[in-house]
């Protein structure tokens, strides 16, 4: 077992005008793809909400490291696609794979995209304290440092002869605290001892603060801005009239 | 008679991280039943990639693995850490049960169907890394070198016969890591392969026969520990000091004492300037 797609959310620093873009503006389009995402529970508009990702995807230079996250999904659309066939009918369950998989690109784009030091300043210029977006900014920063250490832990609980792959639910739960258990004591460890080295180093002992760089909402981000709440608009309003659409708009399996 | 076959072969082996990062590149080496080896090198030469081969943890790109004859890639991680036991460096990797007795166990419990058994195998382990007092105590409660002790204790109560340690000394005061030598000490009395991860060139030098040097994921070196780690210059090349013992051999010998220039053990060096110490003060007592 690898937990090599938690990579995919990892930011990489790249020329694009995804990378460009203002964090606030990124954080708008993931908020809106979710809402987006929320407001279908049918195939073919769920379908078209997540191709109208791609083109961002493939100009954001960020495909190879989005299909990496999509395919982490993998055990996860089994686990829906069963359920749902199984509870309700295949269709539903297609459009909800088509949901998680909206949801996941949206933030996908957000974490690749977005330089933890920026997502601090934007949380900053939207008057959250600093603290809290320091913190923030830290846990993001934290993702494939946890994702490695996982990792460790996966491969010393192997070499106790542990096994990943067990049948049934059940089992497969029990299977999971040999894992979750050294990683939040791990995890609890190592927040602790950040907090220490902040401490040590006077963090929040100057209530006014300085920044080497500021972050500016640009012509392009009101430009994508826009775009993004005309894309809100149009779902909204296509979900209010959603009966009156034409027919192959509400297809579903007959399943 | 016939030549005993390597325990391990490895045969040309490569391996390569899926972020296209070459980690090993054309290893080839055998190590024999009851072997003892240290395996050294700077931060990033490959030695963790390696030894994590081994149990299966991961799978070489190119090239085989042989464990007694037998071709690792047809093996499962399960099969092969019966066979090598890899102790990791940091025990709060692995430690999550409630209690110390749960812990061990917990890697007993692949081996041993019936509960008297497990039990009677629990204690016994138990008993022997003398963690017996502690049964009952939450492992997350034990300190720094108990808790190794009982990673290295469920580790070992699947009794492996290769046993593969990355950096045991690390953190370690003087007597845990006296205690420790005591243990590979037993081990090695009962003919187990030994390999170890170090960057204690002190205690390679002193206790450990053999020596792989790695550099940039390849063997640089592999021979007697005594020659490799006493080479100026392959021990510069993987950001390595040479050992007390030697420094103090060859300052002594620049001084005058030629006979130095080779002598490389600590217990040598200790019997010659005894004997030169006698000679001098039984030249003084003369005059």
């Amino acid at each position: 077992m690898s937990l090599e797609f938690l990579n995919a959310f990892k930011f990489m620093k790249k020329e694009s005008f995804l990378h460009n873009l203002d964090p606030r503006t990124k954080l708008i389009l993931a908020l809106i793809y979710t809402i987006g995402a929320l407001l279908y529970n049918q195939i073919m508009p769920l379908f078209f909400i997540f191709l109208s990702l791609l083109p961002i995807v493939v100009f954001g230079k960020i495909l190879k490291q989005w299909v990496k996250s999509i395919r982490g999904l993998s055990f996860l659309v089994i686990f829906i696609i069963i359920l749902n066939t199984l509870f309700i009918s295949l269709s539903f369950a297609i459009a909800m794979v088509l949901r998680i998989c909206i949801m996941v690109s949206a933030f996908s784009i957000f974490f690749l995209t977005v330089d933890p030091n920026d997502l601090a300043l934007s949380l900053i210029s939207m008057k959250i304290p600093y603290e809290f977006a320091f913190s923030f900014s830290l846990a993001f920063r934290f993702v494939p440092t946890i994702a490695i250490e996982a990792q460790n832990i996966i491969d010393a609980q192997q070499s106790r002869g542990y096994e990943m792959q067990k049948k049934g639910i059940i089992s497969q739960i029990k299977n999971l605290f040999p894992l979750l258990i050294p990683l939040i004591i791990c995890s609890i460890k190592r927040a602790f001892n950040v907090a220490e080295a902040l401490e040590s180093r006077a963090f929040g002992s100057n209530k006014e603060r300085s920044y080497y760089y500021t972050i500016k909402f640009s012509k392009k981000d009101w430009i994508f801005t826009i775009y993004l709440i005309l894309v809100l608009t149009t779902l909204i309003l296509i979900r209010i009239q959603f009966n009156s659409m034409p027919a192959w708009f509400l297809w579903g399996l007959p399943l | 008679m016939m030549k005993e076959l390597p325990l391990i072969i490895i045969e040309s082996v490569d391996y390569i991280y899926p972020n296209g990062t070459a980690a090993l590149k054309n290893i080839s080496l055998t190590i024999h039943k009851g072997e003892m080896v240290a395996i050294m090198g700077k931060n990033g030469a490959g030695k963790t990639t390696l030894i994590r081969t081994l149990n299966g943890l991961i799978r070489p790109t190119v090239g085989d693995i042989y464990i007694n004859n037998e071709n690792t890639n047809m093996k499962s991680i399960a099969e092969l850490s019966q066979r090598v036991g890899l102790i990791f460096q940091n025990p709060s990797h692995q430690l999550f049960a409630n209690s110390v007795e749960e812990e061990i166990k917990f890697s007993l419990k692949n081996l041993y169907q019936d509960n008297e058994e497990l039990q009677a195998k629990t204690d016994d382990v138990l008993k022997s890394f003398n963690l017996e007092k502690y049964r009952e105590r939450s492992p997350l409660n034990l300190s720094g070198g108990e808790s190794k002790k009982l990673a290295v204790a469920s580790i070992m109560c699947r009794d492996p016969e290769i046993l593969v340690f990355d950096e045991p000394t690390l953190g370690q005061d003087a007597n845990e890591i006296e205690s420790f030598i005591k243990f590979i000490d037993s081990e090695k009395k009962k003919e187990k392969t030994i390999i170890i991860i170090t960057h204690n060139i002190e205690f390679a030098f002193e206790f450990i026969p053999r020596t792989i040097l790695m550099a940039e994921g390849k063997i640089v070196a592999d021979g007697p520990t005594q020659i490799i780690l006493s080479n100026n210059f392959l021990t510069e090349r993987s950001s390595l000091v040479l050992p007390q013992t030697r420094q103090l051999s060859l300052a002594l010998s620049n001084i005058g004492f030629q006979e130095l220039t080779n002598i490389t053990s600590r217990h040598e060096i200790t019997e010659y300037l005894v004997k030169v110490l006698e000679n001098k003060v039984t030249s003084i007592k003369e005059e």
